[in-house]
């Protein structure tokens, strides 16, 4: 039984996912599925701010979680979201030929792909710490957003480069959202792109080569185009430009609440405390525990539903909640300073004390009860 | 996180300058098996990207999870060598490594 349980809980987004398919297909106010989920989701969440589990291990530490349930689940995921841009192509191929869809079907389809093809992208970050078939299928999930670049980026410079300002997806204090989402998209294609140059050289290949991955990732994503090109033309595309802006905002967005104005000197360890937990019963679930983030970047080769709490600086409440705050700057960094301000005084060291310090005396933001170096 | 299934078969790891051999567990990294021994294999991100528990295979057969290209120069991955962290077995192994003091 608590095997069943362990594992059936991670199904929130595959059922909802096809629940937002099926509402495409239906059409109507029925398009407006994936927003309406995504709105219970945000309720959900809210309402379970409060419980927070443990991973679950039997009396020998052995882990309810079934690899192969788990990984066939993983891999269904990039068909099942293939048929979601099918979905919203067959849409818009209905609204442009016979006009048998409407205006607000069309919107509420576009805005219910968008929402759903971001948030599978917690599937593309989960398989990019596997091997072979694992990160292939993950370089393929995030093409779907035109975001191929992601798997190389994350693995190759997040990890490594997490807490400090040669990562572009740590969003320093004082920015926000909106901003990081450019900079941190165009940052880590940008490192995707230089990591294929450096790799290329060294070999002693051409950068217009089949190996250059950067190059394929983004070719991975020319389907897409073509479909919706293909059903709709330029609204095809504009759609799809909202869908992948949608997508890859989710994306960013959950990079932004991970690691938001954490500080890590440069080459010293990745230690619990540079990371956020959201860890929340709702977002664990759903989240397949992405959520875990300290226990993560110190374990990255450890399987989600292993993952566990580490004493990492918690925001305490899950990513639904907390990301509509961000959406709203002023109100975001009014609820993290607090956080921020009890994480310089009981987990910074000296160092990152000093940089925090540093930081608000540049931006005259110093807050009273901040840093007792 | 190898793989969709679990390989069954465990393997031995020799360390050619220490005169030690550990067991690394089907699915297990040569890092882990490694780690799981209580050795102190160097290491930091463990996702195959920094480097710092590269070691050389002297023998036996291995498998790299994922590309070392990124990491490690045409020299090194002509002269055997491997990212721990990222290197699984498919045969006993000699392997030779700088552990921590
Ligand atoms: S520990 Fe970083 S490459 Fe293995």
């Amino acid at each position: 039984m608590k095997t069943f349980y362990v594992n059936v809980r991670y199904l929130i987004v595959p059922v909802m996912t096809v629940l937002t398919i099926y509402g495409l297909f239906l059409g109507g106010i029925y398009a407006w599925t994936g927003v309406f989920l995504f709105g219970l989701n945000i309720i959900l969440d809210t309402a379970t701010k409060n419980i927070h589990l443990r991973a679950d291990f039997d009396e020998n530490g052995n882990s309810f979680g079934i690899k192969t349930f788990q990984y066939i689940v993983m891999y269904l995921m990039f068909p099942i979201f293939i048929v979601l841009q099918c979905a919203l192509a067959w849409n818009l191929y209905q609204f442009t030929t016979s006009s048998t869809v409407a205006v607000e079907t069309l919107v509420g389809a576009i805005l219910s792909t968008g929402l759903w093809a971001g948030l599978g992208i917690i599937y593309g970050h989960e398989l990019s710490h596997n091997k072979r078939e694992g990160f292939s299928v993950s370089r393929a999930i995030m093409a779907l957003s035109g975001a191929s670049h992601f798997t190389y980026a994350h693995v190759y410079q997040h990890h490594l480069e997490l807490g400090h300002q040669n990562d572009p997806a740590t969003a320093p204090r004082g920015r926000n959202v909106y901003w990081h989402t450019w900079l941190s998209h165009f940052g880590q294609s940008k490192f995707s792109f230089d990591l294929e140059k450096q790799k290329l050289e060294r070999h002693n290949k051409s950068f217009f080569s089949l190996d250059n991955k950067w190059i394929l990732g983004y070719l991975y994503s020319l389907p897409s185009i073509i479909l919706f090109v293909w059903s709709g033309g330029i609204i095809g595309i504009l759609a799809l430009v909202v869908v992948w802006s949608i997508s890859n905002f989710l994306l960013e967005a959950l990079n932004f609440m991970g690691h938001y104005g954490l500080i890590r000197e440069a080459g010293k360890p990745v230690e619990h405390k540079h990371s956020w937990d959201n860890d929340n019963l709702f977002t664990s679930w759903f989240f397949i525990e992405i959520g875990r983030q300290g226990d993560h970047h110190v374990r990255g080769e450890t399987y989600f539903w292993e993952l566990d709490e580490v004493g990492a600086p918690n925001y305490e409440i899950g990513y639904f909640t907390l990301f509509l705050l961000t959406l709203i700057p002023p109100v975001f960094r009014k609820y993290t300073q607090k956080y921020l301000d009890e994480w310089d005084r009981n987990q910074a060291s000296e160092a990152e004390k000093q940089i925090a310090k540093d930081y608000y005396e540049d931006t005259k933001h110093l807050s009273n009860n901040i840093l007792v170096v | 996180m190898f793989g969709l299934f679990k390989k069954n078969k465990s393997f031995t790891a020799k360390l050619v300058d220490y005169n030690q051999e550990f067991v690394v567990e089907p699915g297990d990294s040569l890092l882990t098996g490694a780690l799981k021994a209580g050795l102190p294999w160097p290491k930091k991100c463990q996702v195959g990207s920094c480097g710092t528990c590269k070691c050389k295979i002297i023998d036996g057969k291995t498998r790299a999870e994922i590309d070392f290209s990124y990491v490690l120069s045409p020299d090194e991955l002509n002269d055997g060598y491997a990212l721990a962290c990222q290197t699984s077995l498919k045969s006993d192994i000699s392997v030779a490594v700088n552990l921590i003091d």
